[in-house]
């Protein structure tokens, strides 16, 4: 004992003693800087991209007044990005494609970082140990606020450094101050949802409750946003909608900085409610009454598979619900979207060669973002198979009559087929859309079109599963890794013309661009196979180690 | 000869370069009920989740009634049933949906026990997981193991949380369960618990069975406390064979005998004894006999614990 307290006192006259009263608020910001520095990146190069690709593709003052004509007042388009204001020039295309594109994501971000950081940590128990000592509930969530708020700190320095330096190009040509707002408007989604998420912590009885709650509000302000920019009379809708708000902001085109009044009042006021509510209600449980009784016993699956569907189908019918909305608004503006392409000569030229032009030709390429989605939708489903064995749910399957085999097989089959209908409603979905518009596209193509987006999802998925047998403990990492770089590579090494052997590394990059191009079902079953063979390694390696936990 | 409900052979289990189990052979025989002490890391939970095949041993191999855990683990589950100290359950079913589920999937249920066992333990089944206490979760969990009437029953701290009145009705469970000539593996730090409920006991310290045997094969292993009042003074015993830890107060003596206690009586008989105790040393003597040096059983403690 003596030498333990002379080893403390070392220590401390060493200045190595931190107090221990700020341990929430140092881990916090240690986790949420992590990935917002992460995620500011992603946002910073998806900036870059935007404008270098509108600065090259759109040179002549023709081919930008077209693009004018076709979009400054649809009011689809409008309603699925926000108004496309002054997008004859670089500032306001990129705004336009960036801000409410980057702000969602953003939201999503700030959703599950709040929740995770504030009511994950308690329901994994580890602030109770803090919360005995001399830390009380509320300055514990006064501390996972300043924590989160570090986040989103790093989340708008990383992505401004980027911002900023692209806008220095002549090319561009987006000034320093301007780049600092447009960044501060991008990241508003992000420290409103995170406030919303530590909020929703506080009012749910768990995490997952949390993350719901948090995400209908984040529904509810998108449609909102969507009626107001439908071009009716509701316009003022964007004034009770903080998406809304982020769009009045009007960064690289009319900057209004006054909207930056209702963002800041919403964050200060979730705060104070947050510390507030934390005060008032016992650990581990919620601010709103939860059900803790049941009457009777529902009729729930009594399989393992069943389960986990029943456990999942919120979180899956949002996915469907997503995926179908945005396949419809796609396909809709796909006759427009097929005019500018054509008006790009060099789109044109290329689109030509393939024999295709109009809807098919802009479908070919805006479908690389429902594959992106469904590979999101592969890490999801990998994850949730880690998370139920490092909780230790799992162990009470497999203590019984219930091999591992089953365990692994059934979840490899539940993401297979999960990731293909998610394909085959997009595929289905956009062609209703475009069906909608009279634009000519058919659809058996986009039905291939839909089985071809599915392609890097699997790879994403078999590499997942792969990943979960050998070192369960990365699978985030190496997953969400991946999908980064195929992203990256596939936008970014594409604007810039890195070597093809780097580009062919991108699973986005293999897959053919249908509807515009024929599908490669060669290479899509080649990619198919790697999937398949890495899923196949992780049955037979999982059942050569441990569980592990957390 | 019939097969054993349990055995290891030289089952060995590292995790990187700390050893949490050197060359165990144990065997619990069918209706039988074995208890596995030891302090933390000493490598119980290693055992039991090398029995269920939820690790991989390093070398060697257990079987449960002949099957091997790791490659027939399915075969061998149908025929056990597994009490953890705390497990993970999901928060959103209640405890009849849990029951309902873990049920199916174990395959067999004896429906007039699993309601005789919910009436036993008190348990409220129409509450949802993530409202139940500690101690409602573990008879939960108590409740979907008992009424499966596995062949072998295997226990990790299976009264963790219990109150006193729900410790007395699992024991009343593991004794039917003996009588019905089920076998039980039990690991628990309560050692009247062990004391009053296991046929054979073994004792595992840094990964090894340091003592495997009946209360009464230990004890006679182990030392005899004596206590001895004499009208006058107190004679000198500590030069007696067998005798050791002597504590003399005023005209009374206490100490322990190991082997013959004759030299002693002798030394008694002849300096006016008055008033003489002895009784056996109780497990928890036995148990801490065996640990001179606890911390470095807890240096020594297993990822898996």
């Amino acid at each position: 004992m003596r030498a333990l307290h002379s080893n403390v006192s070392a220590r401390r006259g060493a200045g190595n003693e931190r107090p221990s009263s700020t341990v929430i608020a140092r881990i916090t910001a240690r986790k949420s800087g992590r990935a917002g520095v992460g995620w500011g990146v992603v946002f910073g190069l998806y900036v870059a991209t935007q404008a270098f690709a509108f600065a090259t593709s759109y040179k002549t003052p023709a081919a930008r007044h077209l693009l004018v004509v076709e979009f400054a007042h649809n009011t689809g388009i409008s309603a699925l990005v926000g108004p496309a204001n002054n997008i004859g020039t670089v500032p306001g295309f990129t705004a336009w494609k960036c801000l409410t594109v980057l702000a969602i994501i953003g939201a999503v971000w700030g959703i599950l970082t709040g929740t995770k950081l504030t009511r994950g940590e308690e329901d994994a128990g580890r602030w109770e140990l803090l919360l005995v000592g001399p830390v009380t509930r509320r300055s514990a969530a006064q501390q996972a606020l300043l924590g989160l708020g570090a986040g989103a700190l790093a989340l708008f320095v990383s992505s401004a450094l980027i911002t900023a330096a692209v806008g220095r190009s002549s090319k561009v040509g987006i000034g320093t101050g301007a780049a600092l707002y447009f960044t501060l408007a991008v990241v508003s989604g992000a420290i409103m949802f995170l406030a919303v998420g530590a909020l929703c912590g506080q009012l749910a009885t768990s995490r997952r409750q949390a993350a719901g709650f948090a995400s209908a509000i984040l529904g509810a302000s998108y449609a909102l946003r969507m009626v107001a920019d439908s071009g009716s009379d509701l316009s003022w809708l964007r004034w009770v909608t903080p998406l809304g708000w982020i769009e009045e902001l009007q960064p690289l085109t009319r900057p209004r900085p006054f909207a930056l009044v209702p963002i800041t009042c919403l964050v200060i006021i979730l705060a104070g409610a947050t510390v507030s509510l934390a005060g008032r209600r016992d650990l581990g449980a919620g601010t709103l009454a939860d059900r803790s009784s049941l009457s009777s016993i529902r009729r729930l699956p009594t399989s393992p598979l069943g389960l986990t569907l029943y456990s999942s189908r919120s979180t899956l019918i949002a996915w469907a619900l997503s995926i179908v909305a945005y396949g419809l608004l796609l396909g809709s503006i796909a006759k427009s979207g097929g005019k500018i392409i054509t008006s790009s000569a060099s789109l044109r030229s290329v689109f030509a060669r393939l024999g295709v032009s109009g809807a098919e030709a802009y479908l070919g390429v805006a479908l690389l973002i429902m594959s992106v989605a469904l590979a999101f939708v592969a890490v999801g489903q990998v994850s949730a198979a880690r998370k139920e064995e490092s909780s230790g749910q799992l162990d009470n399957l497999l203590v019984r009559p219930f091999s591992r085999s089953t365990w692994i097989g059934e979840r490899i089959a539940l993401g297979v087929v999960v990731i293909v209908v998610g394909g085959l409603l997009a595929g289905v979905a956009t062609w209703l859309g475009a069906v909608s518009d009279h634009a000519h596209v058919h659809l058996t193509s986009m039905l291939g079109a839909g089985v071809n987006v599915c392609v890097p999802a699997l790879v994403v998925f078999g590499i997942g599963v792969l990943t979960l047998a050998i070192v369960p403990r990365f699978v985030s990492v190496v997953t969400y890794g991946l999908l980064a770089w195929f992203f990256l590579i596939e936008i970014v090494g594409g604007a810039v013309g890195v070597n093809h052997w780097i580009l062919d590394l991108s699973a986005f990059h293999q897959m053919s661009a249908a509807p515009a191009t024929p599908v490669d079902w060669t290479t899509n079953a080649v990619m198919a196979a790697i999937a398949l063979i890495a899923a196949g390694l992780g049955i037979e390696l999982f059942n050569l180690r441990d569980l592990k936990g957390e | 000869m019939t097969t054993p409900a349990i055995e290891t052979f030289d089952l060995r289990k590292d995790f990187g370069s700390t050893r949490a189990l050197i060359g165990l052979n144990l065997q619990v025989n069918e209706g039988e009920v074995v208890g596995c002490l030891g302090p933390n890391g000493a490598g119980k939970t290693t055992l039991i989740r090398l029995l269920l095949g939820l690790i991989i041993p390093t070398a060697g191999r257990a079987e449960i009634f002949g099957l091997d855990s790791r490659r027939q683990t399915v075969q061998a589950h149908r025929r056990l049933a597994y009490v953890p100290g705390e497990a993970s359950l999901w928060p959103t079913l209640s405890g009849a949906e849990t029951l309902r589920l873990l049920g199916k999937v174990h395959g067999h249920v004896d429906e007039a026990y699993q309601v005789e066992l919910i009436d036993r333990f008190g348990l409220d089944v129409t509450k949802r997981v993530r409202a139940l206490s500690k101690g409602n979760r573990q008879k939960l969990i108590l409740v979907a193991a008992l009424m499966t009437r596995a062949d072998v029953l295997i226990l990790d701290e299976p009264t963790s949380g219990l109150d006193p009145l729900m410790e007395q009705a699992f024991r009343l469970c593991v004794h039917e369960a003996k009588e019905r000539g089920q076998s039980v593996l039990l690991s628990s730090h309560i050692l009247s618990e062990v004391e009053a409920l296991c046929d054979r006991i073994g004792i595992l310290r840094l990964g090894e069975l340091v003592e495997m045997g009946t209360m009464a094969e230990m004890r006679h292993l182990s030392a005899l406390t004596v206590e001895a009042t004499f009208e006058g003074s107190v004679p000198d015993v500590t030069n007696v064979a067998g005798v050791s830890m002597v504590d003399v107060q005023g005209t009374r003596v206490r100490c322990q005998v190991r082997g013959s206690i004759e030299p002693l009586l002798s030394v008694f008989a002849s300096s006016g004894v008055v008033e003489l105790l002895s009784r056996e040393p109780s497990l928890e003597e036995l148990f801490l006999s065996h640990y001179g040096s606890p911390t470095s059983e807890v240096a020594s403690a297993s990822p898996a614990q």
